[in-house]
């Protein structure tokens, strides 16, 4: 119960005892004087009545017309007249009548009618007693009409009363809200700074102490960022060409070189500069460096046409072109117009291009490729151009035998899509200290019939090839929001959708209609994973999507995270619950970059998850770099 | 022995001021009457508790006599000289403090008298009368030894007792006794208005 509701409760008990205490009272005091009222008229009438009685003389029949008289035309229970001997000479009395009130009323008040008395004589000589006593008819009525009116004005004082006393608290408490907002806030991880100083010292002390906290924790979020932002430079960059290093391109290669990749596959290219040795003899470094400069902006400004193209220095003398979507025949076009460019600029240094050339080994990828059979496949490429005339070797990739044509595939996954042969598989993510779930990932497996089914990984690369992953991903997203039942056994699960369904057109509000319909009975709490590449661009749907999750209660994770943003506010804007990065990341970074990142997740409450662990050792290894959530094949054969 | 004697005596002589008479106005009384009325007062009503002393075992006639004489020797004066009020019931103890009063006043004062001589209350009226000599309103205490019997009249104008068929001169008109109205009704603070007042004062000791 919050502290506004017990206040209220407390105040209203007290307001409604007082006025019931009051209107006890009132009513009492109303009873008390009805009843003397009762009794003056009674007396008053026993008093006026005898001195009439005193001129009849004595003689009965006068007085018991007197008596008659008197009663009938007042309002008399009963009127007697007794004899000095007590003995009854003449009498009264009121039948009962019914009166207009209820009966419970009747039951509660219970009023006896006092009598009056009074002497009764005639001359000189002693009658006896007249006694009168009222009807109480009128006194009930009197009563009722009296509690009925206390009742409405005391119902209507109660309520201006609770109006007032609500109003009054809201108004003293409405600091506090404020407090709750900003402690919510802090909850939430974000971080605000409570402007409004309240007035009540308890309150004030509350927000002063709650932003001198949020100002530390933005400020330990803020260094965090920097820090990281500089050795980002330290980590990626190749100082001399400015380009990346060879570091860069093997934390993203992951991304390349995966079943659900974006492209199927390219050419990939090394370049090495031969002859160096002499060129720096002859020239010098300053010269050297500034040709290798000129040189890697060659490679920068040939491959600027080739979408989300990795162009890095991998040594001294050797660099690599990551040309995703690029045909065999521009890549030829392209090494050759490298090749003549960069022999020019080695000209117009004086050198000899006998001593000092370039060669160019070109391998055809597939996203199919491991990282080691792109790079030795590159090598031998490069091997090979040496010898040949142009220095230029390219490699074709092999032809895979396809166990199923495209066509073959189009049609089981379209099959698959119809009748809904999608089911979910799900794998853990544990805490190596704990030695406890986190939460479960979930996959998807096409099953075709009772004989056949394909992994993930078989099925998705054609599926993309086809243009199918979007309506994959609308046919599955649809399954777990509508029959969530399929993967009870959790509390928590996280999926992973990919950046061309949440680009494609419609699915935004696919997602909205579906949350909005199913969020609430959700028996699960669901982890919605985002790309790193997506969520740093801070673009206008990303915002959408996250207002949207935000409202049903759904966290957001990132995956394929290496920490190449040039600054990381966006980790705060989104306050994913996790990022999760390859192994090789957290393992290859500096610990001053590692800190860097820590400060800021810490700061903001995210975890970090190391996933495709697949061995002890690097487990291990993770462990010893802090990183204790994981994901991948070593969850199955460690005790984990 | 004499031991057992001493004690015999000692609580003969306790039981014996034990079951002394009250006197009509105590002690305590009897000295702020004497504060507020002076050493005159305190004669007065030393000779007063004298006079129904000298009665109190006799019949009730002769206690009605001795009591009829001794009080309708104060003087008479209307209560806007005394009270500077129109109509006042004053206490036994101011009527015979001031040593003055109207009508009423002899009759309140006759009728506690009596009842502290043990006079049956239930035999004695405050009856309201008319004086035909006068010609205005008048009151005088009666006494019914049977409640059929003719009462007798204690007036302050006649100042001998005459049974009510010699007084011609007085017109009945109301007989009032407060005690006995407070005894059959329920109602014990309230009988009559000017007699609840009159008993309100008697109790405060109102001098």
């Amino acid at each position: 119960m919050t502290l506004f509701k017990q206040i209220a409760l407390m105040l209203s008990l007290f307001l409604l005892i007082i006025l019931t205490t009051v209107l006890i009272l009132n009513f009492q005091s109303a009873n008390k004087g009805v009843k003397e009222r009762l009794y003056d008229d009674a007396k008053n009438t026993a008093t006026s009545l005898s001195l009439s009685l005193g001129s009849a003389n004595g003689d009965l029949s006068m007085m018991s017309t007197m008596i008659n008289a008197n009663f009938d035309s007042g309002n008399y229970r009963n009127i007697t007249l007794v004899d000095v001997d007590n003995n009854t000479l003449y009498e009264r009395k009121m039948e009962s009548e019914t009166i207009d009130i209820p009966e419970w009323f009747f039951h509660i008040i219970n009023i006896k009618a006092p009598i009056a008395s009074a002497n009764v004589s005639a001359g000189w000589s002693q009658v006896g007693i007249l006694n009168v006593q009222s009807n109480t008819d009128y006194a009930y009525k009197q009563l009722y009409a009296i509690l009925i009116d206390l009742l409405i004005s005391f119902g209507i004082i109660a309520i201006v009363g609770l109006m007032i006393i609500n109003f009054l608290i809201h108004a003293i408490l409405k600091p506090l809200k404020e407090v709750q907002k900003q402690a919510a806030a802090v909850i939430r991880n974000e971080f605000i700074i409570q402007r409004n100083i309240p007035y009540t010292k308890e309150f004030k002390d509350v927000v002063l102490g709650m932003n001198n906290m949020v100002a530390k924790v933005k400020a330990m979020f803020d260094k965090g960022n920097e820090e990281l932002k500089a050795h980002k430079e330290l980590e990626y960059i190749d100082k001399d060409t400015q380009l990346k290093n060879r570091k860069y391109l093997i934390d993203r290669l992951p991304q390349y070189l995966k079943v659900d990749a974006n492209s199927k596959g390219g050419v990939y290219i090394i370049v090495a500069l031969n002859g160096m040795k002499e060129a720096n003899e002859k020239l010098g470094h300053q010269d050297v460096d500034n040709l290798f400069i000129e040189i890697a902006d060659i490679f920068r400004n040939g491959s600027r046409v080739f979408k989300n193209c990795i162009v890095a220095r991998m040594n001294g003398t050797e660099f690599s072109l990551l040309l995703p979507e690029c045909s065999n025949e521009d890549a030829i076009e392209l090494a050759t117009n490298i090749y003549n460019k960069a022999t020019d600029n080695i000209k117009e240094y004086g050198l000899n291009t006998d001593e000092t050339n370039i060669s160019l080994g070109l391998y055809e990828y597939s996203h199919m490729n491991t990282i080691s059979q792109l790079f030795s496949r590159a090598d031998n490429a490069l091997a090979q151009a040496k010898f040949n005339n142009n220095k230029i070797h390219l490699e074709r990739a092999e032809d895979t035998p396809e166990v199923m044509g495209k066509e073959a595939w189009k049609l089981i996954i379209n099959r698959a899509i119809d009748k809904n042969r999608f089911h979910f598989i799900s794998w853990p993510v544990v805490d190596n200290k704990t030695k406890q779930l986190v939460h479960s990932v979930l996959s998807i497996n096409l099953f075709l019939d009772k004989n056949t089914s394909y992994s993930y990984a078989q099925f998705m690369a054609p599926a993309i090839q086809a243009g199918l992953s979007s309506k994959i991903y609308q046919n599955i997203v649809h399954t777990l929001f509508k029959t969530p039942d399929m993967v009870l056994s959790a509390s928590t699960y996280s999926l992973r959708l990919p950046l061309e369904y949440l680009e494609e057109e419609g699915t935004y509000h696919d997602i909205s209609e579906l949350l909005r319909a199913n969020a609430a009975t959700l028996p699960f709490k669901l982890i919605i994973e985002l790309p790193d590449r997506l969520v740093h661009q801070d673009s206008m749907y990303v915002r959408e999507y996250e207002k949207l999750f935000q409202k049903y209660n759904i966290d957001i994770g990132i995956f394929e995270f290496i920490g190449e943003s040039d600054d990381y506010q966006y980790l705060q804007d989104l306050r994913p619950a996790y990022i999760k990065g390859e192994s090789s990341y957290f393992l290859t970074q500096s610990n001053q970059s590692l800190s860097a990142l820590r400060l800021i997740t810490d700061s903001i409450g995210i975890s970090l998850i190391a996933v495709g662990v697949m061995d002890m050792e690097t487990l291990g290894e993770l462990k010893k770099r802090g990183i204790n959530l994981v994901q991948g094949r070593v969850t199955e054969i460690s005790e984990v | 022995m004499s031991n057992l004697r001493v004690l015999l005596l000692l609580s003969l002589f306790l039981i014996n001021i034990a079951c002394a008479d009250k006197p009509y106005v105590d002690k305590l009384l009897l000295n702020k009457i004497t504060d507020k009325y002076k050493i005159f007062a305190k004669k007065r009503f030393f000779f007063l508790q004298q006079t129904l002393d000298s009665v109190k075992n006799k019949s009730d006639l002769e206690k009605l006599k001795a009591v009829n004489t001794f009080f309708n020797e104060v003087r008479y004066s209307s209560d806007m000289r005394i009270y500077k009020k129109k109509d006042y019931w004053a206490t036994p103890w101011e009527f015979l403090g001031k040593d003055a009063g109207d009508c009423e006043d002899y009759v309140i004062s006759k009728y506690f008298a009596l009842k502290y001589l043990g006079v049956d209350y239930k035999k004695l009226f405050f009856t309201y009368v008319r004086s035909s000599k006068f010609k205005e309103p008048h009151m005088v205490l009666t006494y019914f030894k049977t409640p059929r019997s003719e009462p007798l009249i204690l007036d302050n104008n006649n100042r001998r007792i005459f049974p009510a068929s010699k007084r011609k001169d007085l017109t009945p008109i109301y007989n009032f006794n407060g005690d006995l109205l407070n005894k059959i009704g329920n109602n014990k603070q309230k009988s009559h208005k000017k007699w609840d007042e009159l008993k309100q004062n008697i109790q405060r000791k109102k001098i």
